[in-house]
């Protein structure tokens, strides 16, 4: 098992590598001189050539490409070409609001997905087997941004039920000095009941808007991997043998289902991690999302080739994770494949 | 000829497919329309200020936004470059995906591992998060036409999709290569570029079908997405995601309904798009039949 983890980890260095050589050379191929951008369009030569210099924009590319490794390596990607703080600090703050937005949208798609795929397949042409079919289409053809605008509109403008933006320290938790962009675990892990009560509910629509997305393909895959087991052998047998249908389901089929539940989930990171930019704008969310589509619009350089890395990186090691705990709760895996 | 009938009468039987070809039938009305709608894409109405936005009325059927342009018909322009957008990142896709799939499936050995450690690495970004690199990459001040400003968007959208396209026929190649009339074929010293054309893509083309008419969707979506983010031309383009992000900043307002035009042509086209596709699948597949 834990050679098996050791080969697949071995297997993504390569793949990182090739994946920082694409976005540095994306990003050094962008129109137009950095430093201009920087210090502006009518800037002076010789502040422009003193900023090449710095940049190292004078040295040879695959140098450069060295040096920006060296510093991915060590998490320094240099300083914000606006606001001159460090990128990679910036960025941890940042990844902490994703990494809770998109941890709420996958276990609230996760839980609500497994339940209506298990319902629907336990009773084929029920309402809740409609209900399922209705968000697989929903979930591949509305737009995430365009949900979240109509939450939007209908809990945060006309029923004042749930707030739609405001994801700030001071905003959350006024008086709490936190140390992490988790603004919800933090509070949590402080006590402090009722900032966290307020995260929680700041996170209502976004997380539901970015949830429809892994909804729609964790219901259809719960179902069809429902209704593929219950065809087999031991259930006929469980059943047989006098065996409640709550226990067949729970303890025999469920775990089984379990199996191409958790890959398909895993695979789903991609698409949600891309719908999290979106939805992070509708929401202003200040998470990578928005902070990637910012930098993109200003050719904030340092921040692009930061963001685009770290979103790849854990969209590979998310996979990876994956990979191996499906090694782990399948057992019949176990056993080294032979090369 | 005939081979197609049937496909197409398969294809009617099927709910799902009737109701997408309706709907992909209604979005191209739309666009051959757009230059009867009562008013001009870029032509504004009415005074300054507060007095630009007005509520649907006879003379402006859905109203018209902030900057006085009546929303009714810039969503009929909309339709236009929608199905350009999703139509012509299909078709660059596939331009690139389909001979890379077939080197990679007919060649095997060096060329295949190279192709498809390239679509690792592609895929390997979110793709959201490559098309905004990539549009970025292709932005110029200098764009003039609207066509120049929103193919960076449209070239994003296809580079994100050419993997599926080139893995898809690369899985479809490797499963008619051992065939006995791909042998016979060889046999008779037929050169490589015709059996490639000849005897092995027409045997590909089903899947090929099916996903580029669940990649129009997916294109036309994620455009929209990028063109929502600003990446794409600006606001006086009438372009679906650009009118949703110009909503968006009337959303607390009482503008607030601007938001539903747009986003519905969006959702009806893309949903259209995967009905097609997924009745294609249902009607192309042998096992169905």
């Amino acid at each position: 098992m834990l050679l098996y983890a050791l080969r697949r980890l071995l297997l993504v260095v390569p793949l990182l590598l090739a994946v920082s050589l694409l976005v540095f050379a994306l990003v050094s191929a962008f129109p137009g001189d950095p430093c201009l951008i920087k210090l502006g369009q009518h800037a002076p030569t010789p502040a422009v050539e003193r900023c090449h210099l710095e940049l190292g924009l004078d040295k040879p590319w695959l140098e450069r490409y060295g040096d920006f490794l060296a510093g991915a390596l060590r998490l320094d990607f240099g300083r914000d070409f606006f606001t001159s703080e460090d990128v990679g600090a910036v960025m941890a703050t940042k990844l902490h609001a994703t990494i809770e937005l998109a941890f709420a949208a996958l276990l609230l798609a996760w839980l609500l997905g497994t339940w209506l795929g298990t319902r629907s397949a336990l009773k084929p042409g029920g309402w809740s087997d409609f209900l399922g079919q209705v968000l697989a289409l929903g979930g591949t053809s509305i737009p995430v941004f365009w949900l979240g605008m109509l939450m939007i509109v209908l809990f945060g403008v006309k029923l004042e039920w749930l707030p739609f933006t405001g994801w700030t320290a001071g905003e959350i938790g006024p008086g709490v000095s936190y140390s992490t962009g988790f603004l919800f675990f933090e509070s949590l892990f402080r006590g402090e009941w009722a900032a966290a009560g307020s995260a929680l509910k700041h996170l209502v629509l976004p997380a539901v808007a970015l949830a429809t997305i892994p909804l729609a393909v964790i219901t259809r895959m719960t179902r069809s991997a429902m209704l593929e087991e219950l065809g087999k052998d031991y259930v006929t047998t469980a059943r047989a043998k006098g065996l409640p249908e709550r226990l067949v389901v729970g303890r025999h089929v469920r775990r089984n289902v379990l199996i191409p539940v958790v890959t398909i989930t895993g695979l789903q990171l991609g698409t949600l991690l891309s719908g999290a930019v979106l939805t992070e704008t509708v929401f202003s969310w200040p998470g990578m999302g928005t902070h990637l589509v910012q930098a993109a619009l200003q050719r904030n350089y340092p921040v692009i080739t930061a963001a685009m890395l770290l979103f790849t990186v854990i969209f590979v090691l998310v996979n990876l994770v994956v990979d191996v705990l499906y090694h782990l709760i399948d057992p019949r895996l176990r056993t080294p494949r032979p090369r | 000829m005939s081979a197609r009938r049937p496909l197409l009468k398969r294809l009617l039987r099927d709910r799902g497919a009737r109701v997408g070809l309706v709907l992909v039938l209604l979005v191209v009305l739309m666009a051959a329309v757009a230059d009867l709608a009562p008013w001009g894409p870029k032509q504004r109405d009415g005074g300054l200020g507060e007095e630009l936005r007005t509520p649907p009325s006879a003379t402006h059927w859905l109203g018209t936004d902030s900057a006085g342009y009546d929303v009714f018909s810039r969503v009929l322009h909309g339709a236009r470059l929608s199905l350009l957008t999703g139509l012509l990142a299909v078709v660059l896709s596939l331009a690139v995906g389909v001979p890379a799939g077939l080197a990679a499936g007919w060649c095997g050995g060096r060329v295949d591992g190279l192709l498809m450690r390239l679509t690792d690495v592609l895929l390997a970004f979110p793709s959201v998060v490559l098309a905004i690199a990539i549009a970025t990459l292709f932005e110029r001040e200098s764009a003039r036409s609207t066509f120049e400003r929103v193919l960076p968007v449209i070239v994003a959208v296809s580079v994100v999709s050419v993997p599926s396209v080139a893995r898809q026929v690369r899985a479809s190649v490797l499963q008619v290569r051992p065939l006995e009339y791909i042998t016979a074929a060889r046999a008779l010293g037929y050169p490589t570029s015709r059996i490639l054309l000849r005897h092995v893509l027409p045997n590909c083309l089903a899947p090929i079908l099916v996903l580029s008419t669940l990649g129009v969707g997916s294109a036309i979506l994620t455009a929209a997405g990028l063109n929502f983010l600003g990446l794409g031309p600006e606001a006086r383009v009438p372009e679906w995601g650009v009118m949703l992000s110009g909503a968006k900043s009337q959303i607390t307002t009482a503008e607030q309904w601007l938001v539903l035009p747009p986003g519905l042509a969006i959702a009806a086209t893309v949903l259209g798009f995967n009905l097609l596709g997924d009745g294609l699948r249902r009607a192309l597949d042998p096992r169905s039949r």
